[in-house]
């Protein structure tokens, strides 16, 4: 029983990495590789945003600001110092352990919408003076003329390239979740979102394990940036701004706060349904907001949570039908 | 030496005396019970023990150390856990996992020895969930296992919040009210429970209870609050007979 179980899953995942190793083949030109590969930083984003909100329950509404913090450590030291990836990764990452640890500060005594909003300022003022300290950021007109990676010598030139590059570190941050949040320090991530009064009564540190959410979070949201950075070679502060937070918080939502993949889901409907939605000119973002209102107003826990309440259905509705014993001896 | 030593301890909230000049101690092995009419203070005194308030005055110290400025997850990790007047488990989670974070506290794993030492890791884990699984045993609700936690029946969640505290591996346990909206075949339940896990866990029980017929009969030593101030203290038909006592729960008669 639990070898079949086991085989099946692997079968289960190997069937998903195909898919996910033969996309870019299949599809028609750059264009779309190109949204996947933006679809590969989102999953980074909203898993971030996952771990801290859906799983340790603070509610951030800033994570721009930590995105903004790998992309602009990233051209900052491209620019005054002209090294690669393999030298910001690092640094931004360092970066981003103090910014967490900003935030976390201050966050620790607040709650819900007050949170909420130190949040927001917090990212509203990592924005600012991006935008405002020219002389060192180069302000609006933003930094230019960042490296693309290179792996031992080899240089990711095409848009595939990145795609398996992005889609291999993405899938390292997933599975890093999933070990994190199935271990000590998750349970403890989840006892302070349900009750961190009780959690504290219960033994757990919360101060430390809330300054551990965050930094962990601003630390999957600054790779996403540096790998954005890298990616386009272009970073200006539009692209860190509050809206952008509103869109990684809405991917860690729609995706189903708290699940292992809903970061995936979410990423995905995040960026491309903005993109497929293009043919309808400048009604796609009111389409596009009503769609989201939809589901979060008729599945308010998420698509993952969703989908598998359907698979459970279909399991559970046709007993006589490919029965479960069947799928399992087939595994 | 007293296990628990709560010695002229006061608590007061703006200009309100919550609790004043309160002494009491808890001898190893001891079932005390800390009673007296609503707002007496009762659950004022458990948040001080626990160190979710701190003292206006006076001093705590538990198997021989003060107490003074311990954070309260500290407090956990020297030996006392308790149970809420309303139940507070984490919802969300399953039973099982209720259980485990009781564990926290007693075991190691971090950020980066869950990639770096897996093996130690998962061993630690797969070590407290079998231990989780056997207190649910114990408790027998090791059916509801991976049930959430917040659809469990009353009585289970009840129950549950007590396996969470056994989980910490406490010398103390407080329990506050655990009986409250049992009916009365639960109650004898819950009596034969306490007394099972103080046998069984080598535990002192300190609990804060409405229900005389439980705090009767499980109780060796009793102490009445009221007004924040101790009014009695004694065994349970010493209690029965004090004056003040009765006067606190029935007001003062006319002399008979």
């Amino acid at each position: 029983m639990k070898t079949n179980m086991k085989s099946g899953a692997l079968l289960k995942w190997a069937v998903v990495a195909a898919v996910v190793i033969l996309l870019p083949l299949v599809l028609p030109n750059s264009y779309f590789i190109r949204v996947l590969d933006l679809v590969g930083v989102y999953i980074l984003l909203s898993t971030g945003s996952n771990i801290l909100t859906g799983f340790a329950g603070q509610l951030s509404m800033g994570q721009a600001a930590f995105y903004g913090v790998g992309a602009y450590t990233t051209g900052l030291i491209g620019m005054y110092l002209g090294w690669g990836f393999w030298q910001t990764l690092p640094c931004a990452i360092l970066v981003a352990c103090i910014f967490g640890l900003v935030l976390a500060i201050p966050a620790l005594r607040l709650k819900g919408g007050y949170l909420t909003l130190l949040t927001i300022g917090f990212g509203e003022i990592f924005r600012l003076v991006m935008n405002n300290w020219v002389s060192f950021t180069r302000g609006p007109s933003g930094i230019t003329g960042i490296k693309t990676v290179s792996i031992l010598g080899f240089e990711l030139a095409t848009k595939t390239q990145w795609y398996y590059f992005i889609f291999a570190i993405a899938t390292l941050g997933l599975i890093y979740q999933r070990i994190l949040m199935q271990s000590r320090v998750g349970r403890a991530f989840i006892a302070i979102r349900e009750d961190d009064q009780a959690a504290e009564l219960t033994g757990i540190d919360i101060t430390r394990y809330k300054i551990m959410a965050f930094i962990t979070s601003a630390v999957y949201s600054a790779v996403a940036g540096v790998l954005y950075a890298h990616l386009t070679g272009y970073i200006s502060p539009d692209s860190f701004t509050a809206n952008e937070s509103n869109f990684i918080l809405w991917a860690a939502i729609i995706g189903g706060l708290g699940t292992y993949l809903g970061p995936v889901v979410g990423g995905f409907v995040m960026v491309v349904f903005p993109e497929a939605l293009r043919a309808l000119g400048s009604l796609r973002l009111v389409i596009f907001g009503v769609i989201l209102m939809l589901v979060i107003i008729y599945y308010p826990k998420g698509m993952v949570p969703f989908f598998q309440q359907v698979c459970a259905r279909i399991r559970t509705g046709f007993p006589n039908g490919p029965s479960k014993q069947e799928q399992k001896g087939g595994d | 030496m007293a296990l628990l030593k709560l010695d002229h301890i006061s608590k007061t909230f703006g200009g309100l005396n919550a609790v004043s000049d309160f002494s009491m101690e808890i001898q190893q092995g001891q079932v005390c019970a800390l009673i007296g009419p609503n707002g007496a203070g009762k659950t004022t005194v458990f948040n001080m023990i626990t160190g979710v308030y701190q003292l206006s005055g006076g001093s705590i110290s538990f198997d021989g150390k003060d107490l003074k400025g311990v954070a309260p997850h500290d407090i956990v990790k020297l030996g006392i856990a308790r149970t809420y007047q309303n139940i507070r488990l984490f919802k969300k989670a399953t039973a099982l996992e209720n259980v485990m974070t009781g564990f926290h506290c007693r075991t190691k794993a971090n950020m980066f020895s869950i990639v770096f030492q897996r093996k130690k890791t998962l061993e630690e884990d797969a070590r407290i969930r079998a231990e989780s699984e056997r207190i649910l045993d114990y408790l027998g609700m090791l059916d509801k296992k991976d049930e959430q936690a917040g659809s469990l029946p009353y009585g289970h969640q009840r129950l549950l919040e007590i396996a969470r505290a056994l989980a910490t591996q406490p010398k103390l346990l407080l329990l506050d009210e655990p009986a409250a909206g049992m009916n009365s075949d639960e109650k004898k339940e819950l009596i034969a429970i306490i007394q099972k896990i103080r046998k069984d866990f080598d535990l002192t029980v300190l609990l804060v209870e409405h229900d005389m017929e439980l705090v009767m009969n499980i109780s060796e030593f009793i102490t009445v609050l009221n007004y924040g101030a101790r009014i009695a203290h004694g065994t349970p038909s010493e209690v029965q007979k004090n004056e003040l006592v009765i006067e606190a729960y029935l007001g003062k008669g006319k002399g008979k």
